[in-house]
């Protein structure tokens, strides 16, 4: 085998009706999604079936039903794997081994002999800003560089798509910054980021699309403005400051698709709106007619935690 | 952006077979072993008997050669060490009970933290099986087993064919050969599927200690009780490690009538103790644990 052997016109990652019991327990119920380049987000209450997701799509386990296929073959064959750099949640390491040590000895699984062995390791350790301190026990090494070390094996056979568990945990600001910026060069050069997080607001940001799981189903995917517009429910809420609040909130009731207007202590408008394409379109023909100043206009609930708890609510009633 | 002109470099070289990746997860281990400090204390313990078993073998070669009336003499005095199998044998299951302790005290790390940790994930979502895995980890420990037993017994063996009758010896004692290589077999076998299935399940070293004392030396204890009681010598197969020696005598050809009666038996059990760690560990492999 070599290491360009991709068949790159199947897709990235696709998943196929799959479904993954243990036992009576059903962790993945009927998933079909298929994985774009990009950064997408995967985002989930405890217990709603993302390690087992990832354990699918990293060929650790078999559906019980359904197909999961990376670049058309089977996610556990070693075809598969070769595409997929994986960063665990775990901090398992041999502790006793330098940071290099370990991140060869992974690229020695991926079947890297020799000169190429010692170069995709040190590319690796120097993309995420370890190659001045590989050569230290990974015992002496503090949560944000293991996360680095995790981040480096991942990425030493170059791969298609590198899925992360909780990147950024225990990194401080700094080193977050550095590695979303490593996650975001990656992205930008054609590597699908699948990103598992519960730190909901690094998705506002870091995420071109979420999938949200939960109790086992895709309940939402997409970019977060698109899954919040279906939120049909959930009516949208909007900031608005402007020079004269009162007179446009007066003119705010007469349009169909506004619920509510309030004019908050700051003296900025709360407004709740349905159909928020509509609702726009009105507020800016409103704004022009009557030659309003807006200082700030913002939708205060689109944010990846915002829609989660939408999303929560609305699965729970189902 | 296309990934190669973006500064992705791209490589077309071959890749180590897949089917062989379990020889780079038998290196890592080993490499493990051999960087813990109890692993060198307990080994150069064992290595004082290597180093006494060649320097003998060495003295008693020169004296031959060079006086042979005092090499009678010295000969009567080291009866122990005659170039028989009897040396080679002893040699190992002295080696095999020191390597048998060390054992006990590497399975965490070796296999055990693999499962406490959630270590298997880093292994698993490679590109290597669980095949892979299983045999990687047998593999070094046998490889560790081999080192302390098999090497030093074939290094003592070519020394005394060397230094004495040089090919005669080996001509003549071919079946030594075998019993080292059949011996050491049986030996890294044995214990590399016991260690496997006892850490993989009770993954930290406390336990796993307990449960290597109650094999290797409570059931044997037991196994003597009952005999005494019963006057059945069967009851001596319940020392696991004394029904591996029995075979290790067998594959010298030098078992006393009384143990020849016991070598079925001794196979016998031995190959139960192999069939059930193999059971043991299989539903060890098949999932990741996800659920805890």
């Amino acid at each position: 085998m070599t290491a360009t052997a991709h068949d790159t016109t199947a897709p990235l990652l696709e998943f196929a009706g799959v479904s993954k019991w243990y036992g009576p327990v059903i962790a993945v119920n009927d998933v079909t999604v298929r994985l774009e380049p990009g950064i997408t987000g995967l985002v989930g209450p405890n217990g709603a079936g993302k390690s087992t997701l990832i354990r699918l799509l990293t060929g650790q386990l078999r559906p019980s039903l359904g197909e999961v296929r990376v670049r058309g073959r089977r996610a556990w064959s070693a075809a598969a794997k070769s595409h997929i750099g994986y960063c665990a949640d775990t901090d398992a390491f041999y502790e006793e081994m330098s940071g290099q040590a370990f991140v060869r000895t992974v690229a020695r699984w991926h079947g890297f002999t020799g000169r190429e062995l010692a170069a995709r390791t040190a590319a690796a350790l120097e993309q995420v800003g370890m190659a001045d301190r590989a050569s230290r026990p990974l015992a002496s090494y503090s949560k944000g560089m293991r996360q680095r070390i995790k981040l480096a094996q991942a990425l030493v056979h170059a791969p298609e798509l590198l899925v992360l568990d909780e990147p950024l945990n225990g990194v401080d600001p700094l080193g977050r910054e550095e590695l979303v910026h490593v996650f975001t060069g990656l992205a930008a050069r054609g590597t699908a980021v699948l990103l598992s997080s519960h730190i909901l607001d690094e998705m506002d940001w870091l995420a071109d699309r979420v999938l949200f799981l939960y109790r086992g189903r895709i309940i939402a995917a997409g970019s977060l403005p698109e899954i919040r517009q279906t939120l049909a429910d959930h009516p949208l809420n909007i900031r608005i400051s402007v020079d004269r609040p009162r007179e446009l909130a007066a003119r705010l009731l007469m349009v169909e698709t506004v619920q509510a207007v309030q004019l908050a202590p700051g003296g900025d408008l709360l407004i709740q709106v349905h159909r928020p394409q509509e609702c726009y379109r009105a507020l800016a023909e409103l704004i022009c007619a009557g030659g309003f100043q807006v200082e700030r206009l913002s939708a205060t609930d689109v944010s990846a935690e915002a829609i989660f708890d939408y999303l929560m609510q609305t699965a729970r009633r189902l | 952006m296309d990934r190669i002109s973006s500064g992705y470099r791209d490589w077309s070289g071959q890749l180590y077979p897949v089917g062989l990746t379990c020889w780079p997860i038998a290196r890592t281990g080993v490499r493990l072993v051999l960087r813990r400090r109890l692993f060198w204390l307990l080994i150069a313990f064992s290595l004082l008997d290597f180093l006494f078993l060649f320097a003998t073998i060495y003295i008693k070669a020169q004296i031959n050669v060079h006086n042979p009336a005092v090499g009678k003499f010295v000969n009567e005095v080291l009866r122990s060490v005659t170039g028989s199998g009897e040396t080679y044998r002893d040699f190992m299951f002295a080696q095999g009970t020191m390597t048998m302790l060390v054992l006990a005290f590497v399975g965490e790390m070796l296999v055990g933290g693999d499962y406490d940790r959630g270590g298997l994930t880093f292994y698993l979502s490679r590109r290597l099986g669980r095949r892979h895995y299983v045999v990687g980890k047998l593999l070094a420990i046998s490889a560790i087993v081999a080192l302390t037993t098999v090497v030093p017994a074939l290094v003592l063996y070519a020394e005394y064919g060397f230094l004495t009758d040089s090919l005669t010896y080996f001509r003549e004692n071919w079946r030594i050969l075998l019993g080292i290589v059949g011996y050491g077999t049986l030996m890294a076998i044995s214990l590399s599927l016991l260690l496997f299935a006892l850490a993989s399940w009770l993954n930290k070293t406390v336990p796993l200690v307990m449960s290597w004392a109650c094999i290797f030396v409570l059931l044997p204890g037991l196994g003597e009780m009952l005999r005494k009681t019963y006057g059945d010598g069967r009851w001596r197969l319940l020392s696991f490690w004394g029904d591996i020696r029995l075979l290790g005598n067998w594959c010298f050809g030098s078992t006393t009538e009384r143990e020849g009666r016991l070598v079925v038996w001794a196979v016998a059990t031995v190959v139960a103790v192999w069939i059930v760690c193999a059971i043991a560990i299989v539903p060890r492999v098949r999932a990741v644990q996800v659920i805890r």
